[in-house]
């Protein structure tokens, strides 16, 4: 391993410019931006220098130090750089990077933007802790740091009870899946006794059956985790409502990577979970694709109808991940990072044309006076409903292909469908956005953004159209298959691969996109009011109310939750602070009272004092 | 007759040597170089002259490892007596800088050599292995302390505060000189191995037991243990703040580390047990009393004082009680006690900086004196913020790790004996809370009274504060940093 030093530095810097700007420079906000800024701008180059001068190899590194130690139970504080972290580790710092520099421009005139960046910084720093980290303690310290720096800036403009209502529910939701968590991985510590991964995948390695009768368990517990950050079904709720945060924190950290961890999570730890907790987690990644793909057809919120695609798309991941497939699914977040963040950042661009309006349907007409944003948002819009060559065709395909592979015939349909709804809302979107004349005022007025949010948005284009032929899915070979993986292959032939490796997925992927794409031409070309209530009637009211999830979690959950509230209410107020603490309290401080007694400050009373205690000692020991 | 071989004295010495002859040193430059020079400036050359002294001396100890025995445990040099010696030396360096900016006195020269012969005192405690030498150290230290304490010229509470501990401190002298006089003519010799060997066996002779007793009282008084703590509330409250601090925090540690040596190295196999309601007469049980005595009396008395370096008193003898807990661990527990009592050492020098800072201030060092601190300085107010949790013991500071090795430690070696003790210790935990949440509260939500003319703080003890806070925040979050050199063999 060569220049060691960067990995530390890149985690760290980000760590270093929120303490900073906290303690300091809270007041200039030139410079709380240039330093958070260029902590992950650096932290990007660094990332690009250590992979140059490190190339990547399936043999896992690990740079340590011991942090705390327990008896026999060593805590590291501890990196491990292969493939997948790599990978990770600069995709992380790339595309936060663009969204650092994106904010800069949206967030302009924000009296808080010295504090946002500072949360920005501490959630950059504590993505790349999950990302970096050799054990599950370490994880799950920097999962819980995501939660509360997510918290942070969901609820960012906490003036509005929306947000600070948002961000509490994220972070409860969060809560609950990591509850799950801490126990799955005090199982496995249990069961193996190690937190390591290393360790644990050698141990693992030598006996399958190490885990014993709690491997199912184990797994679907520290799955609970990936549940809560990664919003599947049914912890799903939290993530819709979060977009109340600023549009760069959704496309940040609601596209690409805070829910991303938790398929990271799934994957970092492939090698715990078993073929029962898989079934499982195939079948819950698939729902919830496909309900939240329903539910993003009747959004009517810009942001709302992304959130929804984020969590369909999620589920897509989770999917690749059940049905033995970490290749696929970490190639789908890579392409989604980029294409997600694209369209969030691109929705952003069009909000603050609008002056804030997020309602599709009093927008239209953006895309003659937007053109950057448009055919960026285009582009996104592409690689996200699957069309070749874009990058998320050949993602989108290596999951249907794991699926057809595994002769998972039902969640191989299922995932057709979704293509199919994902092409769908998406043109949807397009058209009553950019097409038509406009429908409110705003949006008459609206004109292209600043640079500063230009290039952000052209960058992350580019990556979207290329991202499926830049080899990627080899190396994160390297990392899960490294027995079967061949040489790279040329741009070129990656670009005609998923049709001469498997025709059949290909051929039902563009299919579905094509489909989806005839169905909202019908629908939507002209349409200047949404058309599908009228001919679906309660079923399309259903979609547009979340099947009543929140409605049903309020009734029951929450309802329940109030209820114990309210009887610890009473038992805190009467049994535990009137008698146990002021019961405490009371005899304390007077038996504290009578021995203030003692302290007469008389030297006589002292020495007396002195002897009796020598008499008592004495007596003690030899009585 | 034994030749003495006084180059491998010299080498193993060199550290002490070289804090007395800067004791010398500074006497000698303050006499005949610094009579004329203006007050402020001869307390900070000579101050600083202290400091590099003690610098010099940590620095030769990083440079030169010589470890060895000289003369039979007449002086023993380990890594672990290097590393417990570096403390008392930054101990000493920090109070010195605090007192940069104090107007307590005149005679700065003094006051510096005899802070500095102190270290020495404790320095050469910490490394011997014979009650002879351990008892002269102990009594060059001591006798440094009492005058440090009596060092404000014009408080007679001050004179008070020193003449109490004097008295004290001789009598306990007494017994202890008394306990080692009987050791000596139990097992025929002064190197506490040989005296180990000679005693043998579990069984407690009542002359034995008497000597083991009065061991314990003469120490049990310098490590502030109840029923041997009554002067501690008078000194801490009434010495200079920097004495107090040095009598709190070096002095304690080289206490602590010489009490755990006589009992486990002297008294080895003598240990008896503590379980409850099942004793064996030993000095575990002895300890155990005593611990328990300054859980409750410290924690209890603590809750009604109204001054906060009385306050940090009892807390003191509190903190006696959680540190006993280590000695009681055995060789085991030596490590996470020297980790305890160095760190605790950092966070009550600094909380007797900040009252200090407080009482130049406003006049006085009261509950009520501090009230608003934040608003007025708010970078004291957070270190403050800092001890005070600390000292409760609050994660991720260093007394939280602390006391979680310590009580490790405590049941770890006992096998559950002392479960007992922990359980008290912990529930005493809960209730210093209380007391070190009454001064946050004066400092954090109380508004300051109005019409205090802005001041600016001397810069010295201000950085020596902050230095201390950073000390504890670190060896908190990264515990292992000196953990680690501590337990290595």
């Amino acid at each position: 391993m060569k220049l060691e030093i960067l990995p530390w530095l890149i985690l760290f810097l980000p760590l270093v410019a929120a303490g900073w700007i906290t303690l300091f420079t809270l007041r200039n906000q030139k410079l709380s931006v240039g330093l958070s800024i260029g902590a992950v701008v650096t932290g990007f180059v660094l990332s690009v220098l250590f992979v140059a001068v490190n190339p990547l190899t399936p043999a896992p590194q690990e740079l340590s130090l011991n942090w705390l130690s327990i008896g026999e139970f060593q805590v590291q504080f501890g990196l491990r750089l292969d493939p997948l972290s790599l990978l990770m580790m600069l995709v992380v710092t790339g595309v936060a990077g663009v969204i650092h520099i994106y904010s800069w421009g949206y967030m302009r005139g924000d009296r808080g933007i010295s504090r946002y960046f500072a949360c920005l910084s501490l959630f950059t720093f504590s993505m790349l802790g999950i990302v970096l980290a050799n054990n599950f303690l370490q994880l799950f310290i920097f999962w819980e740091l995501v939660g509360v720096s997510s918290y942070l800036l969901i609820g960012f403009w906490y003036e509005k009870p929306a947000a600070a209502d948002a961000g509490k529910k994220a972070f409860i939701t969060n809560r609950l899946g990591d509850f799950g968590f801490i126990l799955g991985i005090l199982t496995v510590w249990a069961a193996l006794g190690s937190l390591n991964f290393g360790v644990l995948a050698e141990k693992l390695g030598a006996n399958r059956e190490a885990l014993g009768g709690a491997a199912t368990l184990a797994g679907l517990l520290i799955f609970c985790g990936a549940v809560g950050k990664s919003a599947q079904f049914p912890l799903h709720v939290w993530l819709p409502d979060a977009m109340e945060g600023p549009t760069p924190v959704s496309a940040l950290i609601h596209a690409a990577t805070m829910v991303a961890a938790g398929v990271y999570m799934l994957c970092r730890v492939f090698f715990l979970l078993n073929a029962g907790a898989l079934e499982i987690i195939a079948w819950i990644g698939g729902f919830t694709a496909l309900i939240s793909a329903l539910m993003a057809i009747q959004q009517n919120d810009i942001k709302r109808i992304l959130a929804y695609s984020t969590l369909s798309q999620l589920g897509y991941m989770v999917m690749a991940v059940g049905l033995h497939g970490p290749t696929p699914a970490m190639f789908h977040l890579t392409t989604h990072a980029f294409f997600k963040a694209l369209l969030f950042l691109g929705a952003g661009s069009v909000i603050i044309a609008c002056h804030h309006e997020q309602d599709i349907w009093k927008m239209g007409g953006l895309g003659r006076k937007m053109p950057v944003t448009f055919w960026t948002f285009l582009a996104g819009t592409l690689a996200l409903a699957g069309v070749w060559p874009l990058s998320g065709f050949f993602s989108k395909d290596a999951i249907l292909a794991e699926a057809f592979e595994r002769h998972h015939y039902a969640l191989f349909a299922l995932g057709v469908m979704v293509a199919l709804l994902t092409t769908f809302y998406m043109f949807r979107l397009v058209f009553v956005v950019f097409f038509r004349p406009a429908r409110a005022e705003p949006a008459g007025h609206a004109v292209e953004s600043p640079q500063v949010m230009l290039w952000p948005l052209r960058i992350l284009a580019t990556l979207s159209i290329v991202g499926g032929v830049i080899s990627l899915d080899h190396y994160y070979r390297l990392q899960f298959e490294p027995a079967a993986v061949g040489a790279a292959l040329s741009w070129t032939a990656q670009l005609t691969h998923p049709f001469a490796h498997a025709p059949v997925p290909a051929a039902f992927g563009l299919a579905a996109a094509l489909a989806g794409f005839a169905c909202a031409w019908l629908l939507y070309r002209r349409a200047d009011v949404d058309p599908l209530p009228a001919r679906l009637g309660p079923v399309a009211r259903a979609m547009r109310d979340r099947f009543y999830f929140d409605e049903l979690y309020q009734a029951t959950v929450i309802r329940a939750h109030d209820f114990i509230a309210t009887i610890a209410d009473w038992a805190d107020r009467w049994l535990i602070a009137g008698l146990v603490v002021r019961g405490t309290h009371g005899t304390t401080e007077l038996i504290g009272r009578a021995l203030r007694l003692v302290q007469t400050g008389n030297l006589q009373t002292y020495a007396f004092l002195f002897a009796l205690g020598v008499a008592f000692v004495l007596w003690w020991v030899l009585g | 007759m034994i030749p003495v071989n006084y180059l491998d004295l010299l080498r193993l010495a060199a550290p002490e040597t070289v804090v007395l002859a800067g004791a010398l040193v500074v006497l000698g430059v303050d006499l005949l170089a610094l009579r004329e020079v203006e007050t402020g400036l001869r307390r900070l050359l000579l101050l600083i002259l202290g400091a590099v002294t003690c610098g010099a001396a940590i620095a030769w100890m990083a440079a030169f490892p010589n470890l060895g025995n000289f003369m039979q445990g007449m002086l023993v040099v380990t890594p672990l007596t290097q590393w417990v010696k570096g403390g008392v030396l930054a101990l000493a360096i920090l109070t010195l800088l605090l007192s940069g900016g104090a107007s307590f006195t005149n005679h700065w020269g003094e006051y510096v050599a005899l802070l500095l012969l102190s270290a020495v005192g404790l320095m050469f405690l910490v490394s011997s292995e014979s009650l002879l030498v351990i008892f002269i150290a102990l009594e060059l230290a001591s006798l440094s302390l009492y005058i440090l304490a009596a060092f404000h010229h014009d408080a007679p509470e001050s004179a008070e505060a020193a003449l109490k501990y004097f008295l004290f401190g001789s009598v306990s002298a007494g017994f202890m000189l008394f306990g080692l006089s009987l050791l000596y003519g139990l097992s025929g010799s002064i190197d506490l191995r040989e005296i180990a060997a000679a005693l043998g066996g579990p069984f407690l002779d009542p002359l034995l037991a008497v000597a083991m007793v009065t061991v314990a009282v003469g120490l049990g008084f310098k490590i502030a243990a109840a029923p041997f703590h009554l002067w501690a509330p008078d000194v801490y409250q009434a010495a200079p703040p920097p004495s107090a601090a040095f009598i709190a925090s070096a002095s304690k540690l080289a206490s602590f580390f010489v009490l755990a040596k006589v009992l486990s190295v002297g008294m080895g196999g003598l240990e008896g047990r503590a379980v409850f309601g099942d004793y064996l007469p030993g000095w575990v049980p002895l300890l155990a009393a005593l611990a328990a005595a300054s859980l409750l009396w410290g924690n209890l008395a603590a809750i009604v004082q109204t001054n906060v370096r009385r306050l940090i008193a009892y807390s003191a003898i509190a903190h006696a009680g959680y540190m006993l807990l280590g000695i009681m661990g055995g060789k085991a527990g030596l490590p996470a006690l020297v980790y305890y009592a160095m760190t605790y050492g950092f966070t009550t020098l600094g909380a007797f900086g900040v009252a200090s800072l407080v009482r130049d201030r406003v006049g006085g060092d009261n509950l009520s004196d501090f009230a608003g601190l934040s608003r007025r300085e708010p970078w004291m107010a957070f270190c403050m913020l800092v001890f005070m949790l600390s000292l409760a013991g609050i994660p991720p500071l260093a007394g939280f790790f602390g006391k979680f090795y310590l009580f490790a430690a405590a049941l770890k070696t006992s096998s559950l004996d002392l479960l007992w003790l922990v359980i008290l210790a912990i529930g005493m935990s809960a209730v210093s809370l209380y007391y070190y949440l009454q001064v946050l509260k004066q400092i954090y939500v109380v508004p300051p009274p109005s019409g205090l003319a802005a001041a600016p703080i001397p810069s010295l003890p201000k950085t020596v504060i902050i230095l201390a806070a950073l000390t504890v925040i670190v060896l908190g979050c990264a515990p292992n940093l000196l953990l680690r050199v501590l337990a290595a063999p």
